[in-house]
């Protein structure tokens, strides 16, 4: 199976803290992949990791076969965990940003899911809340043609309802080949379209499964087996 | 992509300035027209547009500095980071259009100034006189010929120079401030000093070490007639540049290592 993202005993720590413990782990293409363990477990290091924002202090960390630079990047859509936007455009500035430095960017991709979501083109992101800018963010990112997909907490800001609208949106602008990875401790809502799971806690990688292997061999919602493998 | 990265660097930094500029040029325009003419009881309103303008003036000038920091610590450590920093782009790039961003920033801070101080002086006698002045200048450049041209080649190459390695040094500081957990801002300033003491010191020792040599090199001269010999301002001019250049390249390189080596955004 060919794989889009690996880690070779990877280990990055921080001073007084071992954020990844040698990790070990493959993610292949053209799944929907849950990135699911407890606050500080070492999600957002990995993704960082991935993203070419943190450098490894040992191993390795591939993104189709290639250490993090300017060629994982063209092929890399992430969505951090905060806003990253410049508050001095409007969202149609942001949108021209996104089309000049990503070839794979589909502005009218953006423009439609804007109308979809009721955001205004035009509108400065100052004037914006902070819902409103993670959903504008989320739609940048889903409209490139990415390779990988890497959300980091995609629907911890936003309102239930919008929640939905949020991962239809996401299943529903990835490519067969794509792969997204998904950080998140809110379970419940992303179980139902996720593919794999992948446990991390306290820089190690836990359990990697199938939702289905989980649902037929374990008998339990990966939910429930989250709150069992963490029980504090 | 560099052409990219200068287009919204730009646009970024343009919104702040243009405005500055555009009030500097009004109050000069409003100053000359004041102080031109000869009503009574006229003395308030003079005043306080030639105050105004002086504030523009230094505003302009400290926002330069503002903007330089703040563009490199907001845009590329916080959280905008996030973004800068996943763009298909080099690190490199990053400084490259920051710096050049900056570098004619504060050249049009310097040109807008001057214009607005010709705006507010200008008539028949001061043109004359400056007429005079750049006459006075093409003589002296004649006679110095082929030297003149390298001397005024060298001094602008130095001044662009000095320019872009104190905007590095600026930068090289910045990361390093960001090292430190809390007191970030403190912590840069304290980097900022440091370099300035490194810096001071190193040029002393040099001064010292080969205070002899240089006293032999400048009394090896002529200074018979009343013409200057060109050769010891150019090499002078020369030994400057390369300093400069060593001191930037250094920070340049530090604070590009410390980017993508040592990057930790919050």
């Amino acid at each position: 199976m060919d794989s889009i993202l690996e880690c070779r005993s990877l280990v990055k720590y921080f001073p007084g803290c071992l954020a990844l413990n040698s990790v070990n782990l493959t993610v292949p293409k053209g799944r929907i992949v849950g990135l699911l363990g407890p606050n500080g477990s070492g999600k957002s290091t990995l993704i960082k990791l991935a993203n070419g924002l943190l450098t490894p202090n040992a191993g390795q960390i591939l993104v189709g076969g290639m250490a993090p630079g300017v060629e994982t990047k063209k092929i890399v859509s992430y969505l951090p965990e905060r806003t990253y936007l410049n508050d001095w455009m409007s969202v149609q500035t942001m949108i021209d940003y996104f089309g000049d430095f990503y070839e794979n960017f589909n502005k009218s991709k953006a423009y439609d899911m804007l109308q979809r979501l009721h955001i205004n083109p035009g509108d400065r992101l100052k004037t914006m809340s902070k819902g409103t800018k993670e959903k504008v963010q989320l739609i940048l990112v889903m409209s490139r043609e990415a390779q990988l997909y890497i959300l980091d907490e995609p629907i911890g800001g936003v309102d239930p309802a919008a929640r939905d609208y949020i991962l239809d949106t996401i299943i529903g602008n990835y490519s067969e080949n794509a792969t997204v990875l998904i950080s998140t401790h809110l379970i419940t809502d992303v179980e139902k379209v996720l593919d794999d799971v992948i446990f991390i806690n306290m820089g190690n990688i836990v359990l990697t499964s199938t939702v289905d292997d989980i649902r037929e061999k374990e008998g339990k919602s990966v939910d429930s087996l989250f709150r069992e493998v963490f029980k504090c | 992509m560099l052409g990219k990265l200068l287009k919204y660097e730009f646009k970024a930094t343009a919104r702040t300035f243009l405005p500055i500029y555009g009030l500097i040029l009004v109050l000069a325009i409003i100053n000359k027209l004041f102080w031109n003419q000869s009503i009574d009881n006229f003395e308030i309103p003079r005043m306080i547009s030639m105050s105004v303008y002086i504030m523009l003036i230094v505003a302009a000038f400290v926002i330069t500095l503002v903007v330089t920091i703040q563009r490199f610590n907001k845009n590329l450590l916080g959280d905008e980071g996030y973004l800068s920093f996943t763009l298909p782009v080099k690190a490199h790039y990053h400084i490259d259009s920051k710096m050049i961003v900056t570098l004619i920033w504060s050249a049009l801070s310097i040109i807008v100034s001057a214009v607005s101080v010709f705006i507010m002086v200008v008539n028949p006698e001061v043109l004359t006189q400056f007429s005079r002045m750049c006459a006075d200048l093409a003589e002296v450049y004649r006679q110095y010929g082929l030297s003149a041209h390298l001397i005024a080649i060298e001094i602008i190459i130095l001044i662009i120079l000095g320019f872009l390695s104190n905007i590095v040094e600026i930068y090289a500081a910045i990361v390093v401030g960001n090292l430190a957990g809390r007191h970030k801002l403190l912590a840069g300033i304290g980097a900022y000093l440091g370099f300035g003491i490194v810096e001071q010191i190193v040029t002393s020792l040099l001064f010292s070490g080969f205070n002899r040599q240089i006293e032999e090199y400048f009394q090896s001269f002529h200074y018979s007639n009343n013409l200057f010999p060109a050769e010891p301002a150019e090499v002078a001019l020369l030994v400057m540049i390369l300093y400069t250049a060593v001191f930037g390249v250094a920070f340049y390189f530090f604070t590009n290592w410390m980017l993508t080596r040592k990057l930790n955004l919050e």
